[in-house]
């Protein structure tokens, strides 16, 4: 009999093990990952767009949405050109110490976002150790925008670097050494040869710093403040607004927030193979 | 293409070149020299140290001594992109990110050509390594033997010094390797820009150089002509290297090689004195096997010996012979179609051995 059944499996007939393993993983899926997501778009327009709509207008959740965005820009930034540098610079070169470092730079990944926040604090803060020689200066860095970003460069900082690296390692040493005997400078080698193969990775590390900052709460709840329309970035109003009770609020920028992550993961699945195509 | 010298100073000086890698001697005291629109093919083994003669020519690598002379210009202590050599690496290195055009015309971009030049020096290269309708193509899109002219093309654009080719038809199959060795071979003899081919396959070698260069654990032990090196090699390595050799031990005695106790006549007698051991080198196609009382004043007799294994090898037969007077050395022998018709041999069969033509080396002189 179960010889019976193996030799349909292999052949052709109906293999069962597909489907049901299939059903299985959706299964799973559905009240941890799917059922939530949908929760929100469900809820979020259950009384109507226009709320919805009125919701997402308030003054304060733009100011969120906005400060999230740009904080998380600027920290994408950093972290692209940070990485890029230092990717470069440690498949390049051997020395005493590299592998510390690397695993230095991908440390922030393992530290909880909330420890991470306190450090700032203990760091920059009025009573901190660099914060407290800057507050006479009348410079405050904690509780402002900058603060945000500060927190998000270090929750983020690995995951470029993590992303572009490999891309350096596999690169094959003759294209630059095909470059050098052409005649081209490091830099020329570097912006001709190099970039042009790095582009995949750049974008891709981009848009995983960006996805994790937009979100970032734990460390950014503890250093900016969480001053409504001052340092209030969008999941901190999310958390607000649900915390006074305006589930709507709280639901209408959720939902901005989920929609801006499929975009960027859609975007990182689609257009990578198109970036690293030869 | 090459920069014209109206001298007959030679293209490529190489002097007295050595290199350590820590303990290890990777190039003992290397010289020679590339004339104009000559091609020069460094071969040996790997670790024989020929990849890195080519990068220190290239200035990838920095010689320990010695120097490296390109159309007169001491180039020793100048970078690699300052030397205008042209490297085809093994596997070609062309830019993923350009398309053919793009890759061909890098040397003129970065050296501030203007549009219109760049365009005509890249659609006459195009031209002339046959690849017109490719010029849009992506390198991944090309096959290896088309990626092979790409590398070749972007090396001409800026008219190098010398072109240098890595071991450029390692990654190929054999059949595709003698196509792009015999095209290689007319593309170079028509655009006479001097090169220096790396290899370790002796066919590569005798097909493509003009003379071969002969490489053994970093010394150079021979270079001449593809004749000179396969009928006069100067060491064993060397004629063991290129081509199979038989070699025999014996010594020089009035004048004649004596081994066991037959006698050869020897034309160069002066290297060798009376009394010196010598080895005899000969190669299977000028060993020639007789019935004993066949042997004509054309061969030199060597000895008796009995027939110990026979292949087919297609286009001849491959014997090997156990000599009477030293059993634990065989001899082997390539018959044409025309010997193995008109002397049929069967295993066990006892033979006269001669030979029609041979070298001697002084014992010693053994290269390795």
């Amino acid at each position: 009999m179960s010889a019976n059944l193996s030799g349909v499996r292999h052949t052709r007939g109906f293999d069962l093990v597909k489907p049901l393993s299939i059903t299985v993983i959706i299964a799973v899926m559905l009240p941890l990952v799917l059922l939530p997501l949908a929760s929100i778009f469900i809820f979020g327009t259950s009384s109507g767009l226009d709320k919805f709509w009125a919701a997402l207008m308030a003054p304060e959740a733009i100011f969120a949405l906005k400060l999230s965005i740009v904080t998380s820009f600027w920290a994408t930034v950093f972290n692209v050109f940070f990485g890029l540098f230092a990717a470069y610079v440690l498949s390049k070169y051997n020395f005493w110490g590299r592998n510390a470092l690397i695993v230095t730079i991908s440390l922030p990944t393992a530290i909880p976002t909330a420890v991470a926040g306190f450090a700032l604090l203990l760091l920059w803060g009025p009573y901190g150790t660099l914060g407290r020689l800057l507050e006479p200066q009348g410079i405050q860095i904690m509780f402002t925008a900058a603060a945000i970003i500060l927190a998000n460069i270090f929750v983020t900082f690995p995951l470029a670097f993590g992303v572009i690296k490999p891309v350096f390692d596999t690169m094959s040493s003759s294209l630059e050494e095909a470059a050098a005997t052409i005649g081209a400078t490091r830099w020329q080698t570097f912006w001709h040869v190099t970039l042009p193969s790095l582009r995949g990775a750049i974008v891709g590390g981009a848009l995983l710093t960006f996805a994790r900052s937009v979100g970032e709460f734990g460390s950014t709840i503890l250093v900016s403040g969480n001053l409504a329309s001052r340092t209030q970035t969008a999941p901190l109003y999310i958390f607000a607004k649900f915390n006074e009770g305006q589930v709507e609020a709280a639901n209408a920028i959720a939902i901005v927030l989920a929609l801006l992550s499929f975009m960027i993961f859609s975007i990182l699945f689609f257009a990578r193979d198109w970036l690293e195509a030869d | 293409m090459a920069s014209s010298t109206p001298t007959s100073e030679p293209a490529v000086i190489v002097q007295n070149v050595s290199k350590r890698f820590g303990q290890t001697t990777v190039l003992d005291d290397i010289n020679f020299e590339v004339a104009e629109s000559e091609i020069v093919v460094l071969l040996g083994s790997s670790g024989s140290g020929k990849t890195t003669i080519l990068r220190i020519v290239a200035g990838l690598e920095a010689p320990d001594n010695g120097s490296v002379i390109l159309h007169g210009r001491e180039v020793t202590q100048i970078p690699a992109r300052l030397r205008g050599t042209g490297v085809i690496f093994q596997a070609y290195a062309l830019f993923p990110k350009m398309n053919v055009e793009d890759n061909i015309g890098f040397g003129l971009r970065i050296r501030g050509k203007g549009r219109k030049e760049i365009r005509e020096k890249v659609d006459e290269l195009l031209q002339l390594v046959h690849l017109e309708d490719h010029r849009r193509k992506m390198p991944s899109q090309l096959s290896g033997g088309q990626q092979q002219r790409v590398a070749i093309a972007r090396a001409l654009a800026y008219s190098p010094e010398v072109l240098l080719f890595d071991e450029p038809f390692g990654a190929l199959d054999a059949q595709i390797r003698s196509v792009l060795r015999h095209e290689i071979r007319n593309l170079l003899k028509t655009i006479r820009v001097p090169s220096v081919f790396i290899t370790h396959d002796q066919e590569e070698a005798l097909e493509l150089g003009d003379r071969i260069a002969v490489l053994n654990a970093g010394r150079l032990e021979q270079i001449g002509t593809p004749y000179e090196i396969y009928n006069k090699p100067l060491t064993e390595h060397v004629a063991n290297f290129l081509g199979s050799a038989n070699l025999l031990s014996g010594s020089i005695r009035d004048g004649q090689f004596a081994f066991g106790d037959s006698l050869l006549e020897i034309d160069d007698v002066e290297s060798l004195s009376d009394g010196q051991a010598a080895t005899l080198v000969v190669r299977p196609e000028d060993v020639f096997l007789r019935k004993p009382e066949n042997l004509t004043q054309n061969y030199q007799r060597l000895a008796v010996a009995q027939v110990v294994e026979i292949s087919f090898a297609g286009a001849f037969e491959r014997v090997q012979v156990r000599l009477e007077q030293s059993p634990n050395k065989n001899i082997m022998i390539t018959r044409p179609k025309t010997e193995t018709a008109a002397f049929p041999l069967a295993v066990g069969r006892e033979v006269t051995v001669g030979l029609v033509r041979f070298r001697l080396l002084p014992a010693g002189k053994t290269g390795e």
